[in-house]
């Protein structure tokens, strides 16, 4: 079922558009990982998720109703929606005053307040702090109680900003624990917004890529700066990272970054190195399997991610340390 | 050096006796600066608020505006409100002039800019994320408000107590609006004014000692009250 319907949509700030989205869809009961860098409109795009702030243009339809972002009806849809910001704030209160804040404002009596507020802390293994003052906890207890807080109200939709980038590692294995936990036993669906991008394809059903305000499919990985070399012939010389040159029969602009389709990289049969095109040889550092794909990481100058088919791995059999050669062709590109 | 020590030893013993006079005088200035006070609070904190909490066109001329009031002299303030309340002035109907409540008019115009700026300030700096948090747990506007004022309570104590060490300690609008009166309008101030044209330097010098005392456990109140907020 779909949770929401973005058509169009897009914010500006001042004279900068920050999110430029032509079609979004999330669906309910999954998680969502959403990537991307700094200043990519992830914060943007939650804060309008979160029903926090409209956007400039577009629609959005949540449970197949098109929002009105008129105050009046902000109210009711908020209160099925939580957003956990990027730094989590608890009022200068107790754990108890801070969880309850939001049961009083639905009106929920004081016996089932201190009820829904015990089970939630137990789930997140925080219930001795219940009397503790919020403001003193620590990054990991904080970002525990805040999901507490957010279970506490039973949301349709839980929206995480980078809901472990403040915290220690024992931390975020917690967290990201509770979310698939969140997720699993409760059917909450979750955003959230991560630059961990090993972090979130492990834990997400899906995941989407923000760059500069607009999604790109993939999972922001095989993303890199590059800069144009020189030209050869009808060929275009770009260098990725400052250490690898490739020779593509395309012009890239101004634009300073391309994303190279992991399942566009063409592994190639040891004893190739000669083949023609843009090779590169490495080793391969790590597999996976997924569902129906089979994730390489292959170490070279830069770091590559490559995504074969089951058939694909076995014709090629590539194994942890083994080197290979792959071919980077032009439809592997795409311009950022 | 004798003359001093003789009239400190005096000043000391007056107040250790709790003179009739002193503790009259001292009465009014404290009804006088409480209800200022007061009154200036009921303005302020809701002016500053509101200020603070939203955004409109001139909100940073306001905010100028306010923060040259903080300089006000209080003799301009005395003349400007002695210009309202004399006699022949449009409220002199009313009067006002050489009562109590003038000078907590007067007061109240010196000290509400000390109130709404110290109110825009500490609200200013609570994080945006108090907001946010508010409305996602869904509260609405009020209840968000109230958030906002709860975490910017100390700030906003810390206003208050600033305005009132303000007003305890000023002359200029006490005696221009007040008059001096014996028994209804001097002031702490006023009578040590009083006092040294008189040469009687030992009351003069009790009061001094009284209004020292009182600065000093303002001043106390209000940093304490500041660090509880940092806490």
């Amino acid at each position: 079922m779909i949770l929401y319907q973005l058509k169009q949509i897009s914010q500006v700030f001042g004279s900068r558009t920050v999110l430029n989205i032509d079609e979004l869809v999330i669906e309910q009961g999954l998680i969502h990982g959403l990537l991307g860098p700094n200043g990519a409109g992830k914060t943007t795009l939650m804060n309008i998720l979160g029903f926090l702030e409209a956007p400039a243009t577009g629609q959005i339809t949540f449970e197949g109703t098109a929002v009105d972002f008129s105050r009046r009806h902000l109210q009711q849809l908020r209160r099925q929606v939580v957003v956990v910001s990027q730094r989590p704030v608890m009022f200068t209160t107790t754990v108890y005053k801070n969880m309850a804040f939001g049961l009083k404002i639905r009106g929920f009596s004081s016996g089932e307040r201190r009820r829904i507020i015990d089970e939630s802390l137990e789930l997140v293994g925080m219930r001795h702090m219940i009397a503790a003052q919020a403001h003193k906890l620590s990054g990991g207890e904080t970002q525990r109680v805040v999901l507490a807080r957010a279970l506490a109200l039973s949301p349709r939709v839980i929206i995480c900003d980078e809901p472990t980038s403040s915290v220690d590692l024992e931390s975020q294995q917690a967290i990201i624990k509770l979310l698939k936990q969140i997720n699993e036993e409760k059917g909450i669906s979750i955003i959230l917004s991560s630059h961990d991008r090993f972090q979130t394809t492990a834990l997400a059903h899906r995941t989407l890529f923000l760059d500069h305000g607009k999604l790109f499919n993939g999972a922001y990985e095989n993303m890199f700066s590059v800069k144009t070399v020189g030209q050869e012939g009808q060929d275009t010389l770009f260098s990725l990272n400052d250490t690898v040159t490739l020779r593509l029969p395309m012009d890239i602009g101004f634009k300073k970054r391309i994303l190279l389709d992991p399942w566009r990289i063409e592994l190639l049969k040891n004893g190739a190195p000669h083949a023609p095109g843009n090779l590169l040889q490495g080793k391969v550092t790590q597999i996976s399997q997924g569902k129906n794909s089979i994730r390489l990481v292959l170490e070279s100058e830069i770091q590559l991610v490559l995504m074969l088919t089951p058939e694909q791995y076995h014709t090629h059999m590539p194994m942890i340390g083994s080197s290979v050669s792959v071919r980077i062709s032009h439809n592997a590109v795409s311009v950022l | 050096m004798g003359f001093f020590t003789d009239s400190l030893l005096s000043a000391l013993d007056l107040v250790w006796s709790m003179d009739r006079e002193l503790v009259e005088i001292v009465t009014v200035s404290l009804k006088v600066s409480a209800g200022s006070t007061l009154l200036s609070a009921c303005f302020g904190i809701p002016f500053g608020f509101l200020v603070s909490f939203n955004t409109f066109r001139g909100k940073r001329l306001l905010i100028t505006c306010l923060n040259t009031m903080l300089a006000f002299p209080t003799v301009a303030i005395g003349l400007f409100v002695y210009a309202f309340i004399s006699r022949r002035a449009i409220l002199g109907v009313f009067d006002l002039l050489y009562t109590q409540e003038a000078i907590v008019i007067g007061q109240t115009i010196l000290i509400f800019p000390v109130v709404a700026t110290f109110t825009i300030s500490s609200i200013s700096q609570i994080d945006q994320g108090y907001r946010k948090t508010a409305m996602t747990l869904g509260a609405n506007g009020w209840q968000t408000a109230a958030v906002i004022f709860r975490e910017a309570r100390f700030g906003i104590a810390a206003a208050v107590i600033a305005a009132f060490g303000r007003v305890i300690s000023e002359v200029g609008i006490s005696m221009m609006l007040g008059g001096n009166a014996k028994g209804f309008t001097r002031t702490i101030t006023t009578a040590m004014a009083l006092e040294y044209d008189k040469g009687e330097f030992v009351l003069a010098i009790a009061l001094g000692i009284i209004l020292i005392s009182l600065s000093f456990s303002i001043n106390i109140l209000f940093h304490f009250v500041q660090g509880r907020g940092k806490e």
